[in-house]
């Protein structure tokens, strides 16, 4: 038994370095590799809108970026923590990260929609009041908007928080939740996936989208970003990497709105307005 | 259907219990080494030692599994440079090489105690006591509770992912999110490839304990 084991410590020493290795320091992009259609993983690749854009744009940058997948509530720490460089995936650009992180330039808008079950009687007001039991992402601005205006105002609402939507939506069909909010961009892959759900409401956000790097942007990465975001919205790559993957999507002006809360667009943005 | 996409994604889920094992045979590694150590000076280390082991053991059993995962992937990496695999084989390990150290204490301290002294009174010095007397029998005594410790760690190995170790769990996770559900579908796969592997194991595992079973301590009658 001693051999067995200590064979296979060897072996896993051997093994374990070349994940260690970082000559080249490529970049080290977040992403919650479990939230189509912007990141997930299929056939043992990385895949998604924010995964081909980020990919089209280290091209037209001369970058070298890899992916790592992490669970969504560690992604913003990880970043803060510099244990990733950037920050790729359907994040919404809002005041409290803004604090913590810099954005890019906005490069999508989402608004959140209400969901219950195909056959709920449930619309959009009582679905979000008296005693019902609404589910979110924990830590996504769908939760923080539930429990700001619904809860925090004395609105008679449960709120539950999951690690990911997906859990959310399995705790609706089986009759934990009355409604679940989310994205409009997950609302409709979900659908287009057959979940039994329907939207019974749309809570109108405007909601900008944009990839994120650590605060101060000690790499200098923005200002590539920026123009790299700029150059494939231009060339019309950006519109075909979308329609890939959500056909019916609108294509937003890039940049869209940029909110004033957020610090570093009140400041000349680098790579694109200096 | 989610078969047929379960059945396109057995090389990933594979290649996920791949990792998963590879984490487990470095964290036992360690415990193993840590443990050991930890459980000698707790037995015979003079008290600055005992008093040391004593805290490591209390701190690694007292804290939860994710706690240690998140404080060595976000706090010791600070000092260290560690991947996620190292972050995650260091913090499981340790807190394995705590548990460990129990094992090896009871195992050690389970060998009469008439015996050191019998081994002194021939000549013997105390470490070749323990080393050639003491340590063998124990280590016979230990394989027993150490299955359960197995057991445990493997399926503390399903944690990892909260600090990006993409192990079994977060590859089922993938598809869970793919294909925008059949939770049940996917995890009921996962805990059958979990139940199997730990099966293995411990099927090894009994056997080699009921052929190196110090005579008078047999216990399994299978």
């Amino acid at each position: 038994m001693l051999k067995q084991i200590s064979a296979a410590g060897v072996l896993v020493a051997a093994m374990a370095p070349p994940a260690m290795a970082q000559d080249s320091e490529p970049l080290v992009a977040g992403v919650e590799a479990a939230f189509p259609p912007w990141a997930y993983v299929e056939g043992g690749e990385y895949k998604g809108i924010a995964i081909d854009a980020m990919r089209a744009i280290a091209e037209d940058q001369g970058l070298t970026v890899e992916f790592k997948d992490l669970p969504w509530p560690s992604l913003i720490p990880a970043l803060a923590k510099g244990r990733i460089d950037l920050l790729v995936t359907g994040l919404n650009v809002t005041e409290e990260r803004a604090k913590v992180l810099d954005f890019s330039i906005p490069w999508w808008e989402n608004d959140d929609e209400v969901l219950v079950t195909e056959d709920s009687d449930k619309n959009v007001v009582t679905a979000l009041c008296c005693g019902a039991t609404v589910g979110a992402q924990g830590g996504a601005t769908q939760h923080e908007w539930l429990q700001e205006h619904l809860v925090d105002q004395g609105v008679d609402v449960t709120l539950r928080a999951y690690e990911d939507y997906i859990t959310a939506v399995e705790d609706l069909g089986t009759g934990r939740l009355d409604a679940v909010v989310t994205s409009t961009d997950t609302a409709e892959e979900l659908i287009d996936k057959g979940r039994a759900i329907k939207i019974v409401g749309t809570i109108q956000q405007n909601q900008p989208q944009a990839l994120a790097v650590q605060e101060g942007d000690p790499n200098e990465l923005l200002a590539q970003l920026n123009v790299g975001i700029m150059n494939i919205y231009q060339s019309g790559q950006w519109a075909e990497i979308v329609h890939a993957y959500s056909p019916q999507a609108s294509i937003r002006t890039i940049p869209t709105a940029m909110p004033d809360y957020v610090d570093s667009y009140q400041r000349p943005i680098p790579g694109y307005s200096e | 259907m989610i078969w047929q996409t379960l059945y396109e994604n057995l090389p990933f889920l594979l290649h996920g219990t791949w990792i998963a094992l590879q984490l487990l045979a470095a964290l036992l590694a360690v415990g193993i080494v840590l443990g050991l150590g930890l459980a000698l000076g707790q037995v015979y280390g003079p008290w600055p030692l005992r008093a040391v082991g004593w805290a490591f053991e209390r701190v690694f059993r007292g804290v939860p599994a994710v706690v240690l995962l998140l404080l060595f992937y976000y706090g010791v990496t600070d000092y260290v440079a560690l991947s996620s695999f190292m972050a995650a084989v260091l913090a499981l390990g340790l807190r394995s090489a705590a548990y460990q150290s129990q094992i090896y204490r009871g195992a050690i301290q389970s060998v009469p105690s008439g015996q050191m002294q019998a081994a002194r009174a021939i000549g013997m010095g105390r470490w070749e006591s323990i080393r050639t007397i003491i340590l063998p029998q124990a280590a016979r005594h230990a394989i027993g509770p150490w299955t359960n410790e197995f057991s445990s760690e493997l399926k503390a190995t399903s944690l990892a992912y909260v600090i990006g170790v993409v192990e079994l769990t977060r590859q089922a996770k993938y598809i869970v999110s793919n294909t925008q559900g059949n939770i049940l579908i996917v995890f009921g796969v996962v805990a059958l490839i979990y139940f199997i592997v730990n099966r293995l194991g411990n099927s090894v595992l009994y056997r080699v304990e009921a052929r190196l079973a110090v005579p008078g301590f047999e216990r399994r009658s299978q």
